[in-house]
């Protein structure tokens, strides 16, 4: 049997590119989310920023669903 | 009768091995999150020996060969498994004792390996599998791994870089709690399949259960306590090893290298290249000290990859030298098992001397056995970290703060 090199190159790059940008997801989100906190402290709005942060934690928190689907066999 | 007593000797082996490996491998979850302060250390295990337990419930199908390709499953006997399980137990623990992350997978192989080698000669053994199964991804897994946690860290702090951190710690700890459960989930399905898999086994080649079916419940519920009780007694030796030996944990960094083990982890699960977790694990931790810029201590490093190279060849030999007298009947058996229990005592005897508990993990980056510090002075010690002060709390009153 040879090395499956494909499958190797295959798990490195979906492993490198989802863990990039779960991590870009869930910084910026916090990033906004604290822009947001920082501004109505000042007493600003920050309601438009406050959302797109928590889309984007939101789209993380879809992310670990899915990696928890992966996980469970009876969901596939 | 004597079969009997065989069998039920290699379920008790089997799920001390599970044991092992749950303590072995809690800190490949938890030893992050313990690190930052996302978890509390007692709850970090809780939540841990919980998500083991269900993801053993979880898993389905169980592994039909414990042979992995490196032998003919023909070889497979009843001592082999049970000497193999012995290697494995042994090498697990004497790793545990120097606070070395390893592979309980590549244990269990080494020990079975070992056995075979013992009973039908060095050319039954494929040694290419050898080579693809163990020794490429075991360079592999911390490569991919710890590239994917540099970058991640690197962006985690570039993006967050105006961030006052008292919004992005909170944050990036929730988000290292959902990685870390989810590492352990798999954790969970993955290992306690073993366990159930060696334990069907025997169960079918005594003529016990019928070959073909899979485990009966009652063995899907002892390997997952038996895997979570490991995990909950969680292995602060390798715990502190990871999370304060190879490089300090900022929580960004936490965050990001826990994103890293657990989209690595499911990804060789899913994508067809298996990947040890603690060997993606620990390169996740080792890349996100690079990442940060951070000074990792190679040489903790080092000694790891070490015990990487040394897991088959030292399980092994314990698994060799044990299936000379597993093939001996009742009276080999009995033999093992007070040599197995000398063993233990030992092992734990020696891990005393310098005790590490929940309540000191974090408080040093050393894991000590023979050297240094004498006990009455450990963990306070100011020798070991100048940077923290003299406490002269008891470690009860320290759990409760």
């Amino acid at each position: 049997m040879r090395i499956d090199w494909a499958a190797l190159g295959v798990v490195a790059v979906v492993s490198i590119m989802s863990s990039v940008i779960f991590t870009i997801l869930l910084a910026t989100g916090i990033r906004l989310v604290s822009i947001a906190k920082i501004k109505s402290n000042e007493g600003g709005s920050g309601t438009a920023i406050v959302s797109a942060g928590y889309v984007l934690l939101g789209i993380a928190g879809l992310l670990v669903l899915y990696g928890l689907y992966l996980i469970v066999p009876q969901f596939h | 009768m004597t079969e009997l007593f065989v069998v039920i000797t290699v379920i008790a082996v089997a799920l001390i091995f599970d044991f092992t490996n749950g303590f072995h491998d809690s800190a490949n979850a938890m030893a992050g999150p313990v690190a930052t302060g996302a978890f509390k250390p007692r709850t970090a295990v809780i939540l841990g020996a919980c998500l083991n337990l269900v993801g053993a419930c979880l898993s389905t199908e169980v592994a039909k060969t414990i042979s992995g390709g490196f032998f003919d499953d023909q070889l497979i006997t009843v001592p082999i498994i049970l000497a193999g399980l012995l290697g494995a137990i042994i090498w697990n623990l004497m790793t545990w004792l120097f606070g070395l992350p390893s592979s309980s997978s590549h244990a269990l192989f080494g020990g079975l390996i070992g056995a075979v080698i013992v009973g039908a000669g060095i050319a039954s053994v494929h040694g290419w599998v050898i080579v693809s199964k163990v020794l490429l991804p075991a360079i592999v897994a911390p490569l991919v791994a710890g590239i994917a946690a540099a970058w991640a860290t690197r962006l985690a702090y570039r993006i967050t870089r105006k961030t006052p951190s008292a919004h992005s710690n909170t944050g990036f700890k929730h988000g290292q709690a959902f990685t870390a459960s989810m590492v352990a989930l798999a954790h969970g399905t993955s290992d306690g399949q073993k366990t159930m898999g060696v334990i069907t086994l025997v169960l079918i080649a005594a003529g016990l259960q019928e070959s073909g079916t899979g485990p009966q419940l009652w063995v899907i519920i002892a390997a997952g306590i038996a895997i979570g009780l490991g995990t909950y007694s969680g292995g602060w030796r390798i715990m502190r090893t990871m999370g304060r030996g190879i490089v300090e944990i900022e929580t960004p960094q936490g965050a990001a290298s826990g994103a890293a083990t657990s989209a690595t982890i499911l990804a060789s699960a899913h994508l067809g290249f298996g990947l040890s977790t603690t060997h993606v694990s620990t390169g996740s931790i080792l890349g996100s000290g690079v990442g940060r810029g951070a000074e990792v201590r190679w040489r903790v490093a080092s000694r790891m990859a070490f015990a990487w190279l040394l897991t088959l060849p030292g399980a092994g030999l314990v698994g060799g030298l044990t299936a000379l007298l597993a093939d001996q009947g009742v009276f080999g058996v009995i033999a093992l098992m007070v040599l197995l229990a000398v063993a233990c005592l030992v092992i734990y005897m020696l891990s005393r001397r310098h005790k590490i508990t929940h309540a000191n993990v974090t408080d040093s980056h050393e894991v000590l056995v023979f050297t240094a510090a004498t006990p009455t002075t450990y963990p306070n010690d100011p020798r070991l970290d100048p940077a923290k002060p003299k406490k002269a709390k008891k470690p009860k009153a320290k759990s409760a703060a």
